[in-house]
């Protein structure tokens, strides 16, 4: 901190919505001074330790909407905006993202096409050698189910209050239109049992992906015919759906894949509770809603460059936003009132979700774009409300995000690059991210991909004292 | 005797002369000639002239009175110079009423000369006419407006003059009675008032009236002056006493021969004196105004110069000075060229101002001008350049367009030469040079599939039915059918049964040298062919494989010399037939058109579009290009790209001509590959320079619109090997994304 008088000085406004709240009065700052001297200020203010060491939180400062970068000063930064020295900057300090940590590395045979986290203490991986794996923390493969003889190409754990620790129920779907249900459970001295417990056969294209309701009662499937599959999850205790002729090229399948795989049983051949019929294209990714609507509401997005809005009790697309020229690719819901969109022309679009006051349709313009350098294939939010969501990029880099920062991400990291990884940076042909997970409350990020599978420690965003 | 009066004359005459200026105004006589020359007499002519002239002047006796008077007045001058003096002041008195300022004769101080002083003219008022003392200012107006008032004008000062008091008749009478001289006054008008004459006045009135000359000083009894013959100023003549010649009396020969000639001429007749009058003698008259006007145009005016402006003034306004850039500007641009052929410059004062360099060059000019004459002008395009280039819409309102590489999958060995999509999009597969095929997802490029052939993979295409699901690789000398996995029941089931059906079809009569082979449709197996279709041996490699749009037909062009090089396959039949019996030159390409049966046939340099229904040659395309490397039909079907391995791409519209309508020469090295995306307005070109081009192409339905072609984007990123760069390119079908191979072994997509 330098002391000389004749420093110029920048009148600064913080404010922040974390807890820890300073007296809203203008600060007269140095505009020597950086990232670093600004989050000294913040912590000596709060009385959290002036210096490195116990209590010390880093903080990152957001203004206008764009992060001071470190090793960036005030000065710098208001030169490079053309802000004038007399304005009153309006900071914003959240608790900084320490830089993640690689915390272990699963190599695949074959590319990771999607990883579910949300299972505590372990792992599910979909891999497109078409087996669905299980690790543990400990980075021990547990269990290989050979759900599906094509690739697959989503899973997902279907919360139940009947599955204990040691039984869980998956969801799986695959590139030859198949979906499975699953159970694994826990045997004997880590044996693990599996179960098919029953088919959905609706499809007739591969099946982009899948997922559950939170309370695990009904499912989602969207495939690249179009078409969304509303499942419930109860097994039934015969075929819901004869069968007919799908079945005859079903055997014909058999005869093509041969022997293969284990015969573990077809499992019961379920009936769609309710089949959405709207996208023109390939639809890629069919969530639900949390938050308002729940249970009822559905959104998903396709190659049509349209978000639907779906009232899943009665089949009937409520709502579209229609981008131009944005072929979709994933989708996540960021807060009950906006979902977030990653499509093929390399950005991740916010879009406000609720009618707007004026008119009786959705906005077709995001709030918000985030700019990638490549496709970003994936995005995924914290379970808990934030501002924060990661993006899976083609580029092999994996962006945490706030909304608020809107020209540049918090952090990256690049996935599969030290390590064994060298022999991937010989290529230099970046290995893509298909798929990301984010386990909020363990701070973990699961990346699956053409690497394989990685985990990766991520701080969580929110304030202690807001927890 | 006489010659010493005569000497004795001028000696005289020569000392009078300074007199006489001393009393010319003092005689009556005083413009007298003072030099008269006669004494350059010759000394030896003078004698002669002696006997002559002695009776002459004895024939004028009395001028030489006056001339012998006047010598004794000469001789007694000295002496007299008194009373001239006198004489001289009592003329003064006489001449009192003189209007020209009197001379006065004084002798000079520094001469001794006698001299003529003129009295000084005092530069007041008085001394001149104009400015006499007029008290009334009023000018040349009727005095008349003054006569209701009591004044007649103004003085100098403004102030009013006032009318001087009249008396009437009675008082005027009066005046001539008490004042003898009132009646030598006259009414001054600008006064109103009777004002006494001068007595130069009266005296000129006088003269006037008496009819004589007005001037006083005129002498109408001036003494004659014998300027030829009085004493002294005789002429001498001097006269010849030679004989007079004899052709002074006797008549002239030569005259007479002459005259006679002439004689003789009139007598014979050829002389007529007066030509007889005849009736074309009479004068004849033309109507000029009854003549049409003349339809000629009109001479051409001489071009008026320009009038000068501002920036042609010695001392211009700052404006119209030339910056240090137009100077520059200015002197490199050459002359014709120039807009002015002048630097506008400042000078200070109009006396700076050097002499104009190109005077003359301008005056010469103007001259050309005025003479009309013809000279070479270059014509000036004083267009913008700028204006010349198309307007075209800006790329960004052409969204969407490929725009970035989104992923790419490598082929380890060997080149990629074919690539195709699936009609649907979602996959592609790619063949390279070491014999594997590779299926892969065209939005998340895994690999999921390989097939591994024997020797070159020479082209790829999928069928582009959507019921079915195929696609044909063609190695050499054979086709293979291929069905990729994972295609849905129903799709697998159709695909089958098209392809190995249970009861093949009847055999053509006339058996072809293609041989069909199918596997049984229940031994099926994704690894192997389900159809494979043998082409005659030395037919070669298959370089192209092109699907009918409807999906029952494809022809093969193969690379084997002969003409076993073109082949229709037709799927429903099994059955290939060769279209052509004969062809000239060896063919590159072929293609269906997509609505009619039209079959476009591209050899070395012409494409040539045949009738296949009526077997007939419809037209012949003329691209221009050396050698033909690619070939793609709108999917309107009226319109087609032709790309050539010397760089060039021509847009035929095949309504038009069959000339190229447009060529884009915008690839540094050969095209390989063209390609129009099926639904989107783009198609692009991929060329050896490692580069793909991306155009957007519409086409009007409107026959009269023509197509509208912008250049987009050039991707790069695919990286030239030995020569060779992207070697094929597709779009993917419902997406703008474009999927491309190279010749490094990568497969690209594009995505907008």
């Amino acid at each position: 901190m330098s002391s000389s008088t004749t420093e110029r000085t920048h009148p600064v406004l913080f404010t922040t919505q974390t807890t820890s709240q300073l007296p809203s009065s203008k600060f007269m700052i140095p505009v020597s001074w950086k990232r670093y001297q600004l989050s000294q200020l913040i912590n000596k203010a709060l009385g959290l330790g002036g210096e490195v060491g116990a209590g010390y939180v880093p903080f990152d400062f957001l203004i206008r909407g764009e992060i001071l970068r470190s090793g960036v000063s005030l000065d710098e930064w208001c030169k490079e905006k053309a802000v004038p020295e007399e304005e009153t900057l309006e900071i914003e300090y959240f608790e900084s993202v320490m830089p993640p940590q690689k915390m272990s590395s699963l190599p695949h045979e074959d590319w990771v096409s999607d990883v579910e986290c949300q299972l505590p203490g372990y792992f599910l991986t979909s891999s497109y050698d078409g087996r669905i794996r299980l690790f543990n923390y400990s980075q021990n493969l547990l269990h290989t189910i050979h759900s599906h003889e094509a690739p697959a190409t989503c899973l997902t754990l279907i919360p139940s209050t009947t599955s204990t620790s040691t039984s869980h129920i998956i969801a799986s779907g695959s590139l030859d239109s198949s979906t499975r249900i699953t159970k694994i459970s826990k045997g004997e001295e880590e044996n693990w049992n599996t179960e098919h417990l029953a088919s959905l056969p609706l499809h007739t294209a591969p099946i982009s992906s899948i997922s559950s309701n939170p309370t695990g009662t009904l499912l989602l499937t969207s495939s690249w015919d179009g078409l969304v599959g509303v499942w419930d999850t109860k097994i039934p205790s015969s075929d819901e759906v004869p069968a007919t002729s799908v079945t005859e090229g079903r055997k014909k399948r058999r005869r093509v894949q041969e022997d293969g795989e284990e015969g573990s049983g077809e499992g019961k051949r379920k009936a769609p509770v309710n089949v959405l019929k709207s996208h023109q294209g390939r639809v890629s990714k069919a969530i639900f809603a949390s938050g308002e609507g729940e249970g009822r509401r559905a959104y998903s997005v396709g190659f049509d460059s349209s978000i639907r809005v779906w009232d899943v009790e009665i089949g009937v697309c409520v709502d579209t936003i229609t981008a131009s020229n944005k072929p979709f690719l994933s989708l996540s819901q960021q807060s009950s009132s906006t979902i977030l969109a990653s499509s093929t022309d390399r950005t991740v679009s916010l879009y406000d979700i609720r009618l707007s006051s004026s008119s009786s349709s959705l906005s077709n313009s995001p709030i918000q774009t985030f700019l990638h350098p490549n496709t970003p294939s994936c995005i995924t939010t914290p379970s808990t409300s934030s501002n924060q969501f990661i993006s899976g990029s083609y580029d092999g880099i994996v962006r945490l995000w706030d909304l608020r920062s809107q020209k540049s991400a918090l952090t990256s990291f690049k996935a599969w690059s030290g390590g064994e990884g060298s022999q991937g940076a010989a290529t230099s042909v970046p290995k893509k991210v298909l798929s990301v997970d984010w386990n909020n409350g363990e701070g973990l990020v699961g990346i699956g991909g053409e690497g394989g599978f990685e985990v990766w420690k991520v701080s969580s965003s929110t304030n202690p004292g807001s927890k | 005797m006489a010659k010493d009066s005569t000497k004795k004359d001028t000696k005289k005459r020569k000392a009078r002369t300074e007199e006489e200026e001393v009393v010319e105004d003092a005689r009556e006589d005083t413009n007298f000639p003072h030099d008269v020359g006669l004494e350059l007499h010759s000394e030896d002519e003078g004698a002669e002239a002696d006997e002559d002239s002695e009776g002459e002047v004895d024939e004028f006796p009395e001028i030489d009175t006056r001339s012998d008077s006047e010598d004794d007045e000469d001789e007694d001058y000295e002496g007299s110079e008194e009373n001239d003096e006198d004489e001289e002041d009592s003329e003064e008195d006489d001449d009192e009423f003189h209007i020209f300022p009197k001379a006065k004769t004084i002798i000079s101080d520094i001469t001794g000369q006698p001299k003529k002083v003129y009295p000084d003219i005092e530069p007041d008022y008085d001394s001149d006419s104009s400015t006499e003392d007029v008290q009334n200012r009023v000018g040349n107006v009727p005095m008349h407006w003054y006569d209701d008032l009591p004044h007649v004008g103004y003085d100098i000062n403004g102030k009013k003059v006032l009318r001087p008091a009249r008396g009437d008749e009675l008082d005027k009478f009066l005046e001539t009675v008490d004042d003898p001289s009132a009646w030598t006054s006259a009414f001054d008008k600008t006064m109103q008032s009777d004002k006494p004459l001068t007595a130069e006045e009266l005296d000129l009135i006088r003269r006037l009236q008496q009819h004589e000359n007005p001037d006083s000083a005129y002498d109408p009894y001036e003494p004659t002056i014998e300027w030829f013959t009085s004493k002294g100023k005789e002429e001498v003549m001097p006269l010849s006493a030679a004989a007079e010649p004899k052709r002074r009396w006797v008549p002239s020969k030569w005259e007479k021969q002459k005259v006679m000639k002439i004689v003789r001429a009139i007598r014979q007749g050829r002389i007529v004196p007066n030509k007889p009058k005849t009736s074309s003698d009479k004068p004849t008259f033309y109507a000029i105004w009854n003549e049409e006007p003349s339809t000629h145009p009109a001479p051409l005016p001489a071009p008026k110069p320009r009038l000068p402006t501002n920036a042609e003034s010695y001392n211009p306004p700052e404006e119209y000075l030339p910056t240090e850039e137009e100077r520059k500007k200015w002197e490199e641009t050459e002359k014709e060229d120039r807009e002015r052929d002048f630097l506008p410059q400042k000078y200070s004062a109009l006396r700076l101002v050097p002499a104009y360099d190109q005077f003359i060059q301008q005056r010469f000019q103007r001259q050309l001008d005025l003479y009309l004459a013809p000279r070479i002008q270059r014509a000036k395009l004083q267009i913008d350049p700028n204006s010349l280039i198309p307007k075209l819409p800006s790329p960004n309102s052409l969204k969407p367009f490929p725009i970035y590489k989104s992923l790419s999958i490598t082929h380890e060995k060997g080149r990629v030469r074919s690539l195709s999509v699936s009609s649907d999009g979602a996959w592609a597969v790619s063949g390279d040079e070491s014999g594997v095929v590779s299926l892969w997802e065209v939005i998340v490029g895994k690999e999921v599939k390989r097939w591994k052939f024997e020797g070159k993979i020479g082209s790829i295409e999928w069928c582009p039915r959507t019921d079915v699901s195929f696609f044909v690789v063609g190695i050499e000398e054979k086709l293979h059918f291929l069905i990729p996995p994972y295609t849905p029941p129903t799709v697998l089931n159709a695909t089958l049964t098209l392809l190995a059906p249970a009861t093949l079809p009847p055999a053509p009569a006339n058996p072809s040298p293609v041989k069909w082979n199918s596997p049984a449709a229940s031994s099926f197996a994704v690894e192997k062919p389900i159809l494979t279709v043998t082409l005659p041996s030395t037919s070669g490699l298959p370089k192209q494989i092109s699907w009918h749009r409807r999906g029952d037909y494809l022809a093969t062009v193969s690379s084997g010399e002969g003409q076993g090089g073109v082949w229709i396959h037709q799927i429903s039949r099994r059955h290939s037939q060769a279209p052509f019996k004969k062809i000239k030159g060896s063919v590159q390409l072929v293609l269906f058109h997509p609505s009619k049966p039209n079959f476009f046939v591209a050899t070395q340099r012409y494409v040539r579009v045949y009738n296949l229904a009526e077997q007939k040659l419809l037209k012949t395309l003329q691209p221009g290009i050396k050698w033909i490397s690619s070939m793609d039909v709108h999917p309107l079907g009226d319109h087609l790209i032709v790309g050539g391995y010397d760089r060039k791409l021509c847009w035929f519209d095949l309504e038009l001509s069959d000339k190229p309508y447009k060529i884009l020469r915008y690839h540094s090295r050969a095209i390989r590959s063209v390609h129009f995306h099926p639904t989107y307005p783009l198609f692009a070109s991929s060329s050896d320079d490692g580069s793909i081009q991306i155009f957007h192409a519409r086409v009007y339905n409107d026959l009269m619109t023509d197509p509208l072609i912008v250049p987009l984007k050039i991707l790069r990123g695919h990286q030239v090997k030995e020569g060779l760069g992207v070697l094929q390119i597709k779009w993917v079908p419902r997406q703008p994304w474009l999927a491309s191979a190279g010749a490094d072994g990568k497969v690209g997509v594009w995505c907008s």
